[in-house]
């Protein structure tokens, strides 16, 4: 995975009141049985992502074994999780920047 | 069998009757699996779709779980319900706590309906015809997903190089043996969701929404 470009704000007052400190990611992992056709597809209508973005994420879970697919609050990445794993994708979550 | 194409207004595959048999009874293998008990003809059993004995939620679909739900043991149901975290047992034991229950239902219930399309066909189409209704498209191609999943755990695919690898050697296998057997039911399965897919990604194009996620 890349590095992450910004470094987390030590600002965590200013933050809570917008709820960026509490910022959680949905990870969607490779799998040797999903086709790529039908990840672009959830990507696409699931998280309304436009066709060049969700083929981008879609490569990346192919190529790196893993991409981050949303970010949100922890109840947000829940739902999506949980959609990813209705739709036959293995999602997580996890706490951003960890 | 022919792939998904668009017939008046739905996307519609031909199985013949042994195809529709094999995929009828992987379908029903996999709803049993979730804990659905046997599908048969007939209405659906008083428990609802997902009830396994002594694993139903107290108080109905309202009710919240308030002791811990272990992971499924079976490899293969596990990744049909899989767990949240890779690294935090807390967060993956919450999840699951929480949305488990329904998953395995909504899972069975979609199970149930391809189960009825293959045993019973559609009134007015052809007895091969598998017609999908653009608005269930999204439902049939996950329990395909669903299915291929459990197929993949049963043939040992655990990485991209397994996949590739699936039908090297099958050509000189004996026709009975039963790894044959899943990897042409699990190739064909393939096939057919890549036609639905087709189909699906084509009509999205066609009635792109504007808008969506903000993102880059």
């Amino acid at each position: 995975m890349p590095a992450p470009t910004a470094v987390p704000d030590t600002t965590v007052e200013a933050d809570e009141a917008t709820g960026v400190a509490d910022a959680w990611v949905t990870i969607v992992w490779n799998d040797p049985v999903n086709l790529m056709s039908y990840v672009t597809y959830v990507f696409q209508t699931y998280f309304r992502y436009p066709r060049e973005k969700a083929e981008r994420l879609m490569r990346q879970v192919h190529e790196e074994g893993r991409a981050v697919v949303s970010t949100g609050n922890r109840e947000a990445m829940e739902v999506d999780v949980q959609a990813m794993h209705s739709y036959g994708l293995w999602a997580t979550l996890q706490r951003g920047g960890e | 069998m022919r792939a998904f194409r668009r017939q008046k207004g739905r996307y519609v595959a031909r199985l013949d009757a042994g195809e529709r048999a094999v995929v009828a009874s992987v379908v029903a293998d996999v709803a049993e699996l979730l804990g659905a008990g046997r599908f048969e003809d007939g209405p659906p059993p008083a428990a609802g779709p997902g009830a396994a004995p002594g694993d139903a939620t107290p108080g109905g679909p309202w009710s919240v779980r308030t002791a811990p739900l272990p992971p499924p043991d079976d490899p293969a149901v596990r990744r049909l319900l899989p767990d949240a975290s890779r690294d935090d047992p807390e967060v993956a034991a919450e999840f699951r706590r929480l949305t488990e229950d329904d998953l395995r239902a909504r899972k069975v219930a979609r199970l149930r309906s391809l189960w009825t399309a293959l045993v019973h066909g559609e009134p007015g189409w052809p007895e091969d015809a598998l017609v999908v209704a653009p608005t269930s498209a999204d439902d049939v191609a996950a329990t395909l997903t669903d299915l291929r999943l459990v197929l993949a755990d049963r043939l040992d695919l655990r990485t991209d190089a397994d996949s590739e690898a699936l039908y090297d050697g099958l050509a000189t296998a004996p026709e009975d043996d039963v790894r044959t057997y899943l990897a042409s039911v699990y190739g064909a399965l393939s096939w057919l969701q890549e036609s639905l897919l087709a189909v699906m990604l084509a009509a999205h194009e066609e009635h792109r929404p504007g808008g969506g996620r903000s993102g880059d």
